[in-house]
């Protein structure tokens, strides 16, 4: 292809190069430097990188090399004709042109021109020429030190081999770093998320009479899809959702926020709860592309007379702690899960709190936290706990059970959200006290 | 957690064991997927036999969701069996019980299918 153009090219540099070198102490100062950074020029567009002009010196050199091995074999074939010999001769003068020059140019483009010519590099590059200016006339004995040119075949492979390496080694390197930013950025990116998740969930209970009460999710390592939410409704009225979204990542997280908003909107229309979650189920299996599902427990607290009714679609059934200490579960469990299928009904159910009573949601982060020894915390443990205290502020429990599953869980990872809530009811302790 | 794939004539058979977390639930709905019929020109079955499973979390739920809705769609049966109570529980708790055919065992679900016996 360009190979005439290269050759031309190679003639001129090199003659540019012998001049340069012959005429460097008289030449003014100005030609000489621009010469120096042509030449520096060609240099890195020859040998260095992997660009066209490389490629084609690159195999043009190793077409020469294959070359004159090859020749020197005809050549000691006996009785060749002079025609041939003439031809090898000169095919000779031109491969050590080539040769000379990028022997030249690399001495040139090295940083450290001492080091590269006695280099292994260095030296084969210059026994492969060396014999040609030494003999000038015809030595027999000096044209078999050509053979070493088989040597150079082994050097441009190496050299082919180093660059590819360190290109390669380079573009890994560039695509780490990519990685690494991008990482960092989908790291960040989750951490507003979960924040935000965390962010939208009510702080505080709203000021009721006769209540206390207290919440808090842990979002695990992932991002989870729990969360609870505390609704004023008319009369004074209250509802409470306790809920979990299938699955964890971004598309829970997606889910949670859609679940919560729809509820939230058809807890303000629908006075029952079960009709509540009918409605949002029928919602949720509308806008569900992921597939996913949410378990939701809702109820709505009449402060006033402690009155609760309530529906639950496939969560675990609260916790309610009598007076006396007994731990009974809110019956009514079986309903299915919001968003899985829908003209789905959901039963509503009703209890009626007593003075002193504690009621206890919760979701299955709590019980299904494991130890290192992959034991779950269990039910069992959260009723202990929770008969075990019956007294103090709600807030006092919420914690006393978080610190209970983390001492259990130990240095296991948290690998799903945990999220309570814990309402006393305390009517008549209020009464007396006013 | 492990899947076996048995065939018997047109009734595939599941069987995982271990535990259906977040972790496997991804790997599992991949063979369910592969495992299950494309398209039921003559009558067919998938059946997970859910023996050897120990623990089923709520995204291991949704593969059993998953499933059950592709068979619909795609016209083949579809039964689990063999539930331990503590997988049993996490069925009857979240509802799935009243919308996925559960058999006590696999050779009652076997007499449900079409496994070319009489």
């Amino acid at each position: 292809m360009n190979d005439s153009s290269l050759s031309s090219q190679a003639r001129d540099a090199r003659t540019s190069l012998t001049k340069d070198a012959g005429r460097a102490g008289w030449t003014p100062s100005t030609t000489l430097h621009s010469l120096n950074i042509e030449v520096h020029a060609l240099a890195a567009r020859l040998l260095e990188g992997r660009g066209t002009y490389a490629r084609a010196f690159e195999n043009l050199i190793l077409a020469l090399i294959i070359f004159s091995v090859a020749s020197i074999g005809i050549d000691a074939i006996p009785g060749l004709p002079v025609w041939a010999m003439r031809a090898l001769a000169m095919a000779e003068v031109v491969i050590v042109a080539v040769f000379s020059f990028e022997y030249l140019l690399r001495v040139v483009a090295a940083r450290n021109k001492l080091a590269f010519i006695f280099s292994f590099e260095g030296i084969v590059d210059l026994l492969a020429i060396a014999p040609f200016f030494l003999a000038r006339v015809d030595t027999r004995w000096l044209r078999a030190l050509r053979l070493l040119r088989l040597l150079r075949v082994l050097k441009l492979q190496t050299h082919v081999l180093e660059t590819t390496v360190a290109e390669r080694t380079a573009e890994l390197a560039a695509k780490n770093a990519l990685l690494e930013q991008a990482q960092a950025q989908i790291k960040a990116e989750l951490n507003v998320a979960r924040e935000l998740q965390i962010a939208i969930l009510p702080a505080t209970f709203p000021a009721k009479p006769h209540c206390d009460s207290a919440a808090r999710m842990i979002p695990a390592t992932t991002m989870g899809g729990d969360f609870y939410d505390f609704i004023e409704l008319r009369d004074g009225q209250v509802g409470l959702v306790m809920a979990d979204v299938s699955g964890k990542g971004v598309p829970a997280a997606f889910f949670m926020a859609v679940a919560r908003t729809t509820l939230r909107e058809l807890a303000s229309h629908y006075s029952d709860p079960g009709t509540c979650l009918a409605q949002a189920n029928e919602l949720l299996c509308r806008q569900n592309p992921m597939d996913l599902f949410v378990t939701v427990f809702y109820c709505i607290l009449d402060p006033a007379s402690g009155a609760v009714r309530y529906a639950n679609g496939g969560h675990n059934p609260p916790l309610l702690r009598r007076p006396d200490g007994s731990v009974e579960e809110l019956n009514g469990t079986g309903g299915l899960v919001l968003g899985a299928m829908p003209g789905v009904e959901y039963p509503e159910h009703s209890v009626r709190l007593m003075a002193g009573d504690r009621l206890v949601l919760y979701t299955d982060g709590v019980t299904e936290a494991f130890n290192a020894a992959d034991e779950a915390y269990g039910t069992e443990r959260l009723v202990a706990e929770i008969q075990a205290h019956g007294d103090g502020a709600a807030s006092g429990l919420v914690e006393r059970i978080c610190r209970s599953v983390a001492t259990f869980a130990g240095t296991a990872p948290q690998s799903d959200d945990i999220t309570l809530i814990v309402l006393t009811w305390k009517r008549v302790e209020a009464a007396t006290l006013q | 957690m492990n899947v076996r794939i048995e065939t018997i004539g047109q009734t595939t058979l599941v069987i995982p064991e271990g535990r259906l977390d977040f972790g496997s639930a991804g790997m599992f709905e991949k063979q369910l997927e592969q495992a299950s019929p494309r398209k039921a020109t003559a009558p067919a079955a998938v059946i997970i036999d859910c023996a050897g499973l120990e623990y089923v979390s709520s995204a291991g739920l949704r593969t059993f969701l998953l499933a059950a809705r592709s068979a619909q769609r795609t016209g083949y049966q579809f039964a689990i069996c063999g539930l331990q109570p503590p997988v049993r529980d996490v069925f009857e708790l979240s509802g799935f019980s009243r919308i996925i055919t559960i058999y006590a065992d696999r050779a009652a679900a076997l007499t449900h299918a079409p496994t070319g016996q009489p």
